[in-house]
């Protein structure tokens, strides 16, 4: 208790070090996977794509990421381990913040493929396993993380396929591909929007304090989610309207003007996917700064029910948009530049599928990989005959990429856990 | 911070454009012994020699298409349609190459010459394979709008039709290649026996051309039902 009253200001200052460090990270990297698609597509440019990551990511991350921050924060550990030594878990936070950072990095710039979650997630479990105790790990909500790795690719698979299925019966293989999509995309937007809207009013809102009464009731919850639902669907009307059809272009590739259809609404898609992003992915830098900052604050009480202080969302979001300035744009631009196989439609259909699970994982407060759910939703379009060609490869380099990245970033989380215990004290 | 990203590394080279590309190499090989086979009537030797080592070219550039799109396929990639029938299209369609490029050299050694009666019965032989080969390329070139309509039911059917096309045409190469013969029997008896047998020869060749070219129609068939 002392410990932490004496060094209150400096172990806050390091939580938000730490966290930004995190966040960078994140918008370095992640950011640019989950929107390279629409990058690509060349329906919007960097900058457009900056500024619909800074919004979006934010929102999510804001309305729909306390289910998963409260993962992170108190579901991986056991608070009653740490009821006599709050300190020791504010020494773990603020390791294992530093050990996935540093490790993200580390990867990074070695181009090896590693997931912001399974590191953050490696490391809470490794200083919490080993520098504390092999109970002090709630072993039964790591096993769930664990399973919704393999889960949540799966998933978005299958709805990639049945999206891309029914798009191909309504629209693609038509006489009239044009018309056909001109009359069914919004239904689809409908949809994501809906979706998305409920499972934040429902599970999200609750951890915003000032709108907290929304999410309790489910009529007016399930209204705004449809009113949101057709919101976006009557911007997805106002954008596909002014394209029109133009015969020249269909007589090399009959299917050129409909591909600018959905070409269009991956402005739409790319919002989904920064939302869905921003309510999952944000918490792995927020989520162990939360802790640390509700143990210091209360001077060393592991409090359960603590509402999130809406400086750190800012400390996520702004670190997310520093790290998309400063390298995310560039991995973007490469990624947009490279990802040229998917056209439009399959990358409308597998960002819809990608963005649905990412939401639905961020309900039950799941940490998910969202890049390896985008790999599932594009593998799921692949399954459906509708991409010329899939590396499965890839499947190998992401069991690699948990093999190297639990451990790795377990083991730099126990490092730094017993150097801050040594500075600090136990 | 260079990174291989997983999402990027997802995706490999379509195979679709190069091997549509190969077909079109090896039709217009084929194409060029339309020339060849008037220049060789009309015994205008050294422009049929400039077409064959026109046709020689091409048929190695289709070669090297074919080398490449072969090396370009890791059986580690996932595609609409099995690698296997992918590679037996391409094996058939350089066929088209092969058949014509030693056709050309086997004329252009033996100044193979057809007698009046039927020459211009074969000079039209050509012409037919050359339609029943351009009808096959046609279906291949549908491939990248089957792959759009993610093989729908749709367009299959105008594939199916673009193949039944190429089975017609192959058929009556098949028959105009019946007439020459019986038409070149009734001469038999007045003509060099081994010229004969070469001409028996060039026809057999020419008439596997088209053979070729409904095997590329009806194993891109088999190709598309996966």
């Amino acid at each position: 208790m002392e410990i932490i009253l004496q060094n209150s200001d400096i172990l806050i200052m390091l939580g938000i070090g730490f966290g930004l460090f995190m966040a960078w990270g994140i918008g370095a990297n992640d950011v640019a996977n989950a929107m390279g698609t629409s990058v690509g597509s060349g329906a919007i440019t960097f900058r457009q794509a900056i500024i619909i990551a800074v919004i979006f990511e934010f929102a999510g991350a804001v309305l729909a990421g306390g289910e998963v921050t409260a993962t992170v924060r108190k579901g991986i550990l056991d608070a009653s381990a740490f009821t006599d030594t709050p300190h020791l878990l504010v020494y773990g936070m603020l390791a294992a913040l530093l050990a996935a950072a540093s490790w993200l990095f580390i990867a990074s710039s070695l181009g090896w493929p590693v997931s912001t979650t399974h590191s953050i997630v490696g490391a809470i479990v490794g200083f919490g396993a080993v520098g504390v105790g092999v109970d002090a790990v709630s072993w039964g909500k790591v096993y769930t993380i664990i399973a919704s790795w393999v889960v949540s690719p799966l998933l978005a698979a299958t709805l990639a396929i049945l999206i891309f299925k029914s798009l191909q019966n309504l629209v693609i293989d038509t006489e009239e591909p044009f018309s056909n999509a001109k009359k069914y995309l919004p239904f689809y937007v409908f949809i994501v929007g809906f979706i998305i809207a409920l499972v934040t009013m429902l599970k999200g809102l609750k951890h915003v304090e000032s709108l907290k009464h929304l999410g309790k009731d489910l009529p007016t919850s399930m209204l705004i989610a449809v009113l949101v639902g057709i919101a976006a669907s009557l911007i997805a009307v106002f954008i596909i309207r002014r394209i029109k059809e133009i015969p020249e272009d269909d007589q090399e590739f009959s299917y050129a003007s409909m591909e600018k259809l959905f070409g269009a609404l991956m402005v739409i898609t790319a919002c989904s996917m920064a939302f869905a992003h921003g309510s999952n992915d944000v918490a792995n830098a927020i989520g162990p700064l939360a802790a640390v900052y509700s143990i210091v604050e209360s001077g060393g009480q592991i409090a359960s029910k603590s509402v999130l202080p809406s400086w750190i969302l800012l400390v996520g979001g702004g670190g997310i948009v520093f790290g998309l300035a400063t390298f995310g744009f560039r991995v973007m631009k490469t990624i947009g530049k490279r990802i040229t196989e998917l056209t439009p439609s399959r990358g409308f259909s597998a960002e819809l599928a990608a963005a649905t699970t990412v939401v639905l994982a961020s309900y039950t407060g799941l940490p998910v990989s969202t890049t390896q759910v985008l790999v599932g939703a594009v593998l799921g379009v692949g399954i459906a005959r509708g991409l010329a060609s899939l590396n499965m490869r890839v499947i190998n380099r992401i069991f690699l990429s948990w093999v190297i990245t639990l451990p790795a970033g377990a083991l730099m989380s126990i490092l730094f856990f017993f150097a801050l215990k040594g500075f600090f004290g136990a | 911070m260079a990174r291989a990203d997983n999402i990027t590394s997802l995706f490999g080279k379509s195979p679709i454009a190069p091997l549509q590309k190969h077909m079109k190499q090896a039709h217009s090989c084929l194409k060029d012994f339309a020339a060849f086979a008037k220049a060789a009537d009309a015994q205008d030797w050294d422009k049929a020699d400039a077409i064959r080592i026109s046709i020689n070219k091409k048929e190695e550039k289709a070669d090297k298409l074919k080398k490449k799109l072969r090396m370009n396929l890791p059986s580690t990639f996932m595609m609409p349609f099995s690698r296997r029938d992918l590679l037996d299209v391409l094996l058939i369609q350089d066929s088209i190459a092969n058949i014509t490029k030693d056709l050309a050299g086997l004329m252009m050694t033996r100044h193979i010459v057809f007698p009046e009666e039927i020459s211009s019965d074969f000079i039209k032989l050509a012409g037919d394979c050359i339609k029943t080969s351009a009808a096959a390329l046609a279906a291949i070139n549908e491939l990248d709008a089957l792959l759009e309509t993610a093989f729908g039911s749709r367009e299959r059917k105008v594939v199916d039709k673009m193949i039944k096309e190429v089975n017609r045409l192959e058929h009556e190469t098949d028959d105009a290649q019946n007439d020459i013969r019986n038409k070149l029997f009734d001469l038999e008896s007045s003509l060099p026996p081994v010229d004969v047998m070469f001409y028996y020869r060039a026809i057999e060749w020419l008439g596997e051309t088209a053979d070729a070219a409904q095997k590329v129609g009806s194993r891109f068939e088999v190709m598309l039902t996966k």
